[in-house]
């Protein structure tokens, strides 16, 4: 088949490839075979058993009943209010990156909308019913808008630089929302909303943290070395855990009584847990975003640094323009590794009784008589939450490995 | 052979001497450059050639003797190290260019970051000097979809941008291959014929005859010959020297 018709019959040519692949791959001999069709029959019987499962024996009433407990732990009724400004921005702007920086493919397209739509039909109705399709809407015309051409050449440099300061400006509203007029205890927030929450907090602080700590440890001056390498090696030899209750038991002692608006009004001595435990996190992380970046600074070559200091450029410029970019790119997949495991570690907090998402869960099947042993739906559900963040994070990292060009040039 | 040597000197070394460790790289280096002269340094593998560059913009420190770049004296009281180096221009042998950034961005990058140019200027200064080493269509691509040879090129125009009074060349070709040879030789014809101050490490004698003024032999950590390219193709003094023109010509 020459190139012409190649290019003008795919579908066959396709079949033809995918014939010789399974051949070549799944059917290659009596014992190649054999392994193919017994991981085949494994499968579809694991499949069928959850299918059963999913659609004929779980009762997924108990999730119904208790989503607010899930989504948002012990958050005041008739406080709702604060949540809500945040999810809408971040709806509008989730949907205005995707349709600006990526296309989606239709096939995953209608595979989340088939998804989607039942789920929210079965546990979004009411009030937050209206509001959830609110935020979904937005986010889908973020998306039109920006995908559709409607937005003229002219005027997408200015929508990026708004894109970029409504994701910055995220988590200040959020935390305003949460805290002015009155304001809700920090000690209320909870569900998945509190591991969201924390996940960000986490990533956005450690990140820069584990950047300088990195700079440092591979720095020239021998101070700066024994600083954060002291710092790493301390907090990477410490379970996540350990350094949790710590933060809740031990911190207190060594913190001064000094006040700090908004975070700490009655000194920091007595700041929130919530606080206090995203210091932790933050600590933890930063140890290990620092190990990361640390592999990616190695890998730039020396020429790199040479040719830069050759033209005059002075070291904080060297290190911003030339070393840590490359570094980062180097090592984008660890590091987005490193935060997916953060935000599943922020699990862990219930250890000191704040009530995230596995936690809440947890306390439905223990404390509602009506509902207990119905602890497969809910690990199901606790499960699949966490599974769709990490999942589109994961999506989210190859999008910009490949709009970065890593591994290309 | 240009003959546009003749002026102040502007780099003057006086019995530099370096050492990584116990081993001694460079063992007295004196010479002194005119403003405008062109010389080649040539001399087997680990003589001290690439180290001797690199002390005349403070990639390496040195540890004894005296180097002065136009007037400045190298120590470590420089205060404006930054400045010296932004008018000493380097290619190096395996071109150096930034990867993640496109070919303009390579070039413009030192004249917003060290001369503060604004972007429009930059811009127009780095389509210019693209025009000027002969790949002007290249300016929005990546280094790596570039041949050897044209990112060499993109390299020579990234350190002219910062105008540098001096330019070092480090074996521009050796890592290029053969047909790509010519179009980077060409480029430093044209530069050393329009006066640039070089100093050049190349084995490739037909240019270095061509263009320098002087040439230095370098072994064992020292200038072991120097005079012009007549003396040396002609009548060369030094047993080492016949020695090593016998094997590279
Ligand atoms: N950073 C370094 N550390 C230790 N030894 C070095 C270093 N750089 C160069 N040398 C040594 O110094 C000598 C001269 O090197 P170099 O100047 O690169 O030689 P050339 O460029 O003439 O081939 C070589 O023996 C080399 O091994
Ligand atoms: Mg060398």
């Amino acid at each position: 088949m020459d190139a012409m018709t190649a290019a003008k019959a795919p579908p066959a040519q396709f079949s033809i490839q995918a014939r010789r692949w399974a051949r070549d791959n799944l059917f290659g001999g009596i014992g190649n075979t054999l392994l193919t069709v017994v991981t085949s029959l494994f499968l579809a019987f694991a499949f069928y058993q959850i299918l059963r499962f999913v659609f004929s024996s779980a009762q997924w009433d108990v999730i119904e009943a208790n989503r607010r407990l899930l989504f948002i732990g012990r958050f005041p009724q008739g406080e709702e209010w604060r949540l809500w400004p945040t999810i809408f921005l971040v709806s509008a702007l989730a949907g205005l990156t995707w349709g600006l920086w990526s296309k989606v493919g239709w096939l995953a397209a209608v595979l989340l909308a088939l998804v989607l739509v039942p789920v929210f039909l079965f546990f979004a109705h009411g009030q937050v019913g209206m509001l959830t399709a609110l935020a979904i809407a937005l986010a889908l015309m973020g998306y039109a808008v920006t995908q559709t051409g409607l937005v003229h050449e002219r005027f997408q440099g200015p929508i990026r630089q708004l894109i970029v300061v409504g994701w910055v400006m995220a988590f200040p509203v959020t935390i305003f929302m949460l805290l002015a007029f009155g304001g809700v205890d920090p000690s209320l927030w909870g569900g998945f909303y509190l591991n969201i929450l924390l996940a960000v907090v986490g990533i956005v602080a450690s990140f820069p943290l584990g950047v300088l700590l990195a700079l440092s440890r591979t720095s020239s001056y021998p101070a700066f070395r024994l600083v954060s390498t002291g710092y790493i090696e301390l907090f990477r030899g410490v379970p996540l855990i350990t350094i949790l209750l710590m933060a809740w038991f031990v911190l207190p002692d060594f913190l001064p009584s000094w006040s700090v608006p908004v975070f700490a009004p009655a000194g920091l001595d007595r700041m929130e847990l919530v606080y206090r435990v995203m210091v932790a996190l933050t600590l933890f992380s930063a140890a290990y975003v620092a190990e990361i970046v640390r592999g990616g600074l190695l890998a730039v070559p020396k020429g790199q640094l040479e040719a830069a200091q050759a033209l005059g450029l002075s070291t904080v410029r060297i290190n911003a323009l030339i070393v840590l970019p490359q570094a980062l790119r180097a090592v984008l997949p660890a590091l987005v590794g490193q935060f997916i495991s953060l935000f599943k570690d922020t699990s862990l907090v219930s250890i000191v009784t704040l009530v995230e998402l596995l936690r809440a869960g947890r306390a439905i099947a223990q404390g509602q008589i009506q509902f207990s042993g119905r602890d497969p739906e809910i690990l199901l559900f606790v499960a699949l939450l966490f599974w769709i963040v990490a999942f589109s994070m994961s999506r989210l990292s190859q999008r910009l490995e490949h709009s970065l060009g890593i591994g290309e040039r | 052979m240009t003959s546009t040597a003749g002026g102040r000197d502007i780099i003057i070394c006086e019995g530099v001497k370096k050492w990584f460790g116990d081993f001694q790289a460079l063992r007295g280096i004196t010479t002194t450059v005119a403003e405008g002269e062109v010389v080649v340094v040539f001399g087997p593998s680990g003589s001290g050639k690439s180290t001797f560059i690199r002390t005349l913009n403070r990639l390496e420190e040195h540890d004894e003797g005296r180097i002065v770049i136009d007037g400045v004296e190298l120590n470590e009281n420089l205060r404006n190290l930054e400045k010296v180096r932004s008018e000493v221009g380097m290619v190096f042998q395996q071109f150096n260019l930034f990867p993640h950034l496109t070919v303009r961005r390579n070039i413009t990058l030192a004249l917003t970051n060290v001369r503060h140019l604004r972007k429009a200027e930059a811009d127009a200064l780095a389509e210019q000097l693209l025009n000027r080493v002969g790949i002007p269509e290249q300016v929005d691509k990546y280094p790596a979809q570039l041949s050897g040879g044209q990112q060499q090129r993109v390299a020579i125009a990234r350190a002219l941008a910062m105008q540098p009074k001096i330019m070092l060349f480090d074996e521009p070709t050796s890592a290029l291959d053969p047909e790509m040879i010519k179009e980077v030789l060409d480029v430093m014809t044209q530069l050393a014929h329009e006066g640039m101050t070089m100093i050049v490490i190349t084995h490739e004698m037909g240019f270095a005859r061509e263009v320098a003024d002087r040439f230095l032999f370098f072994d064992d950590g020292m200038i072991v010959e120097e005079g012009t390219p007549e003396h040396f193709f002609e009548d060369p003094q030094e047993e080492r020297t016949k020695l090593f023109l016998s094997q590279i010509l």
